[in-house]
């Protein structure tokens, strides 16, 4: 997988909105945003109503997202573009989301929402309308997503990528800082754990850096490339990030998404856990 | 369990027992008027990015932080500006940006 066959830039994205095969996705949690306005003729997915299972904390299912999907005329073979805000984390949490569900050809705009809005490029309020289609998932490839278990097996044996802010890993903070802070959880990281925070492998402008820079970052920070690798934030979306720059941008294999995350593993019983601004042992 | 998704303009204060946080929020202006476009960045100590939230339609923002040092870095179409902040736990730092 090469940088081009995963990431698009504005001008590509410009050429393209008339695509009748590319389908531009804006995701995000605050549904707002895209009601407000999105890049012409894109269709929105919300974070918390369209990807979540609704009673129980999971994926939706395989059935679901070919619902869903369907309903947003999305074809098995349409080039998915998915672009959002926050420096697209959950645009890549629905680009992990897809692959996990076997989309062949989805990409993430470089810089999301943000580079487009500051770059003073169009966005409209019109609705878009797509003809339903009728579309088929693969089943999970869980190859993409790592469990509890996986993560408690882990420490100490593959890498752990905590990619939460600074604070957050060593438990000043529990969650990021444009949220209430929460109780809910113990605070800290899994042991043996790297903090790489996910917004080190971006740019200001929320583009992401380049590939030298990228596994300079990872090997910098001592994370060996050549072992298994389980990413994890709080719930799975900057992670997303972070899985989508290993795995899709830099090519490394066996990298896995914890989507449970720290909101799992901080209130798991009996696991171990580790405080302050190292990674702890094993 | 919020999500991580920011919130146009930040998370509101309702239901939010301020006792238990340390609030930065505050207003952005351009030319005397509210920037309705634009981001603002929370970078902790170390001047690493912490947090961001786009400008609501009224300039506004919010940030949950933890007691200490910060910045907020407020990125406008054709400008940056970084404004230096002290948060305190039970209390709301209150800002006024201008990127004139």
């Amino acid at each position: 997988m090469s940088r081009n066959e995963v990431l698009v830039d504005s001008q590509w994205a410009l050429a393209h909105l008339d695509d009748p095969k590319v389908v531009f996705v804006e995701v995000d949690e605050d549904a707002d945003a895209y009601a407000i306005n999105h890049i012409r003729g894109a269709v929105g997915l919300n974070w918390r109503v369209d990807l979540q299972d609704g009673l129980r904390r999971d994926v939706i299912s395989k059935s679901g997202l070919e619902k869903l999907l369907s309903e947003k005329g999305i074809s098995n073979d349409d080039t998915i573009v998915l672009y959002g805000g926050n420096n697209n984390w959950f645009a890549a949490y629905a680009y992990w989301y897809l692959k996990l569900y076997g989309h062949q050809d989805v990409r993430l705009l470089d810089g999301g929402r943000k580079k487009w809005e500051l770059d003073g490029l169009e966005l409209v309020s019109d609705a878009t309308v797509r003809s339903a289609t009728t579309y088929v998932a693969k089943e999970q490839d869980r190859s993409l997503r790592a469990f509890r278990d996986d993560v408690v097996n882990a420490i100490g044996v593959q890498n752990l990528v905590d990619v939460r802010s600074p604070d957050e890993y060593a438990g000043r903070l529990l969650a990021p800082a444009h949220l209430p802070q929460e109780t809910s959880q113990v605070p800290g990281h899994i042991p043996t754990a790297a903090n790489i925070p996910w917004s080190k492998a971006a740019n200001e402008d929320g583009t992401f850096k380049s590939d030298d820079e990228l596994k300079a970052l990872y090997e910098g920070a001592g994370v060996d490339l050549n072992k298994d690798t389980i990413a994890y934030c709080r719930i799975g979306e900057r992670s997303s990030h972070s899985w989508f720059v290993l795995r899709e941008l830099l090519g490394i294999k066996n990298v896995r998404n914890y989507d449970g995350s720290w909101t799992e593993y901080g209130s798991l019983i009996g696991v171990p856990v580790a405080l302050g601004d190292e990674p702890g042992d094993a | 369990m919020s999500s991580c998704g920011a919130v146009v303009g930040g998370v509101s204060l309702d239901h939010v027992d301020v006792t238990t946080q340390a609030v930065i929020q505050g207003v952005v202006t351009k030319g005397g008027v509210p920037a309705n476009v634009g981001y603002n960045r929370l970078h902790d100590r170390n001047d690493e990015f912490v947090a961001e939230v786009p400008l609501s339609a009224k300039g506004e923002f919010r940030f949950f932080a933890a007691p200490g040092q910060w910045t907020v870095v407020t990125l406008v179409p054709g400008g940056v500006v970084r404004t230096p902040v002290t948060a305190e736990l039970g209390k709301i730092a209150d800002l006024d940006i201008s990127v004139d």
